[in-house]
């Protein structure tokens, strides 16, 4: 038991003592999932914010939903959420562009030769 | 649209939460209704389309036990989808519930409230935790009832409190109190003289079954027993906070301190499935040595498996191994006429589904896998003696 005064901080047991099952033939699909779950309630809890945004700005009398739908973009804020969007793609699909860019580079040497090269280059 | 949605009623000891810490909770109770009513149809499916003609192709016979059902659907792709994200919930479910409590407990804030406590809280650091919930985390709560986190720790049972309800989907009622509040409807039907003057609740947890027969016998003195010590601290502040006065001590039921012959009323609630073999046997004994003669035994429960098509047993027996409830299928076939009779009980003991109290959401009067609080009736199993 730690004193809450300490100043240390205090972190509870998140994983529950037991082996946990996998259902998938491939334990990985099972892991991917419960991240794709876990994502989808932060986005959740973030959509839930901004509900929350919207109901206290239309009970304040600043703005309501029906003038976020009634908005339009301008030419400038379109094209900057597009280059946002792009950037957001760019950084989820990281692993999937980097390989295009092996690819690319035809010349792409197997690693170990690498290790290989430097190491033995005296 | 008619507004039905029903939010766990605040009180004082329940946790605090922040916007997204609430809104984080909320998501998993979607996501368990979703399992429930978009999911789980189609586990019948397969199985009647895709499991079963494989498994009737290979023996020439329809699967007869929970582990020919199971051969039959653990291969299938929705039955693993399915089972997946029912685990993934379950362990969302907890994560919620204690992220609000780890904050809270960091920033220094009081988990509960400096009010005037009602009843009695003893505790007995000397009480061995059962190796029944040592063993494993029951229902997947990390660090399961007993663990303690700092001096006085309530955080086991302010997470427990606010967990059930979002696993219940809102189907144990507003105070979560349905079990008890269904049996003391039924017992005051069935028997409307009967008026325990000292009732005993067995494996209590945070009070929510206890706080019923408090209500609806108020003169009777009421004991609550756990072997956790932040449930029992939890119980205490919380029914106090409700206006209750409970004598909340930790002690083990297959073995109490109180002495025989002492209580008119001894229930349990849901705390038969998570013992073992040896231990329940010593629970029903405990309950007779306590209970005056004339006095009743109460154990809500969900129905055991007797009966039930081979199919429906397998996916209600669905957390004996994989929500970490390691005795729920032997605890649901169990002879429980000679458990009774075992313990020296001589009349024929009650086995009975009592509707629930709780009648405001839908009910599909069945149980099933991650829909624990929907059946929309509780087993009852108990005796006179």
């Amino acid at each position: 038991m730690t004193d809450p005064g300490s100043g240390e901080k205090i972190a509870l047991q998140r994983k529950a003592k037991g082996k946990r099952p996998y259902y998938f033939s491939n334990p990985d699909v099972d892991k991917l999932l419960s991240m794709v779950m876990a994502l989808t309630g932060e986005l959740a809890v973030a959509r839930d914010r901004i509900d929350t945004l919207e109901r206290v700005a239309s009970a304040k009398g600043l703005f309501s939903s029906d003038d976020i739908e009634a908005f339009e973009l301008d030419e400038e804020a379109l094209e900057a959420r597009a280059e946002r969007h792009k950037t957001m793609l760019r950084e989820v699909n990281r692993i999937i562009v980097g390989e295009i860019e092996d690819l690319q580079n035809a010349g792409e040497e197997d690693y170990s030769s690498v290790v290989d090269q430097v190491e033995n280059d005296d | 649209m008619s507004v039905s949605y029903k939010e766990q009623k605040p009180h004082a000891v329940l946790p605090q939460t922040n916007h997204d810490e609430l809104s984080r909770q909320h998501f998993v109770r979607s996501f368990k209704e979703h399992i429930v009513d978009a999911l789980h149809p189609g586990l019948k499916l397969a199985y009647e389309k895709r499991g079963k003609p494989k498994f009737v192709a290979q023996h020439r016979r329809e699967p007869a036990t929970i582990q020919e059902v199971g051969e039959a659907m653990k291969p299938d792709q929705h039955y693993q989808a399915w089972s997946s994200l029912l685990r993934t919930s379950q362990e969302m479910m907890w994560s919620s519930a204690q992220i609000p409590v780890e904050r809270a407990i960091n920033q220094g804030a009081a988990l509960v409230p400096d009010q005037a406590l009602l009843g009695s809280l003893t505790l007995d650091p000397t009480l061995k935790i059962p190796s029944y919930h040592t063993a494993v985390d029951i229902h997947c709560q990390p660090g399961g009832y007993h663990t303690e986190y700092v001096e006085n720790d309530v955080a086991q049972g302010a997470i427990y409190d606010r967990a059930v309800y979002i696993y219940a989907m809102g189907q144990m009622g507003l105070y979560n109190a349905d079990m008890g509040d269904s049996t003391v409807a039924w017992l005051k039907q069935s028997h409307p003289d009967f008026n325990p003057g000292r009732i005993l609740d067995m494996g209590c947890s945070v009070g929510h079954s206890t706080l019923p027969y408090s209500n609806g016998y108020p003169t009777a003195e009421v004991h609550a027993i756990d072997v956790a010590a932040p449930m029992l601290r939890y119980a205490h502040t919380r029914a106090s906070s409700m206006g209750n006065a409970v004598h909340f001590s930790q002690q083990n039921a297959e073995c109490t301190q109180f002495e025989a012959g002492s209580f008119d009323l001894v229930v349990s609630h849901i705390l038969l499935h998570e013992t073992s073999s040896a231990a329940i046997k010593n629970v029903i004994n405990e309950c007779y040595r306590l209970l005056k003669p004339g006095g009743w035994m109460l154990h809500v429960e969900t129905p055991p498996y007797e009966g039930m098509e081979p199919f429906d047993t397998f996916i209600f027996d669905w957390d004996s191994e994989n929500n970490n409830e390691p005795f729920w299928r032997k605890s649901h076939q169990l002879d429980l006429e000679a458990l009774a009779e075992g313990a020296g009980f001589t009349h024929k003991p009650l086995q009975i589904m009592v509707p629930s109290a709780f009648q405001e959401t839908q009910r599909s009067n069945t149980f099933q896998g991650g829909d624990f609080g929907g059946g929309g009736v509780w087993f009852v199993y108990g005796c006179q003696k």
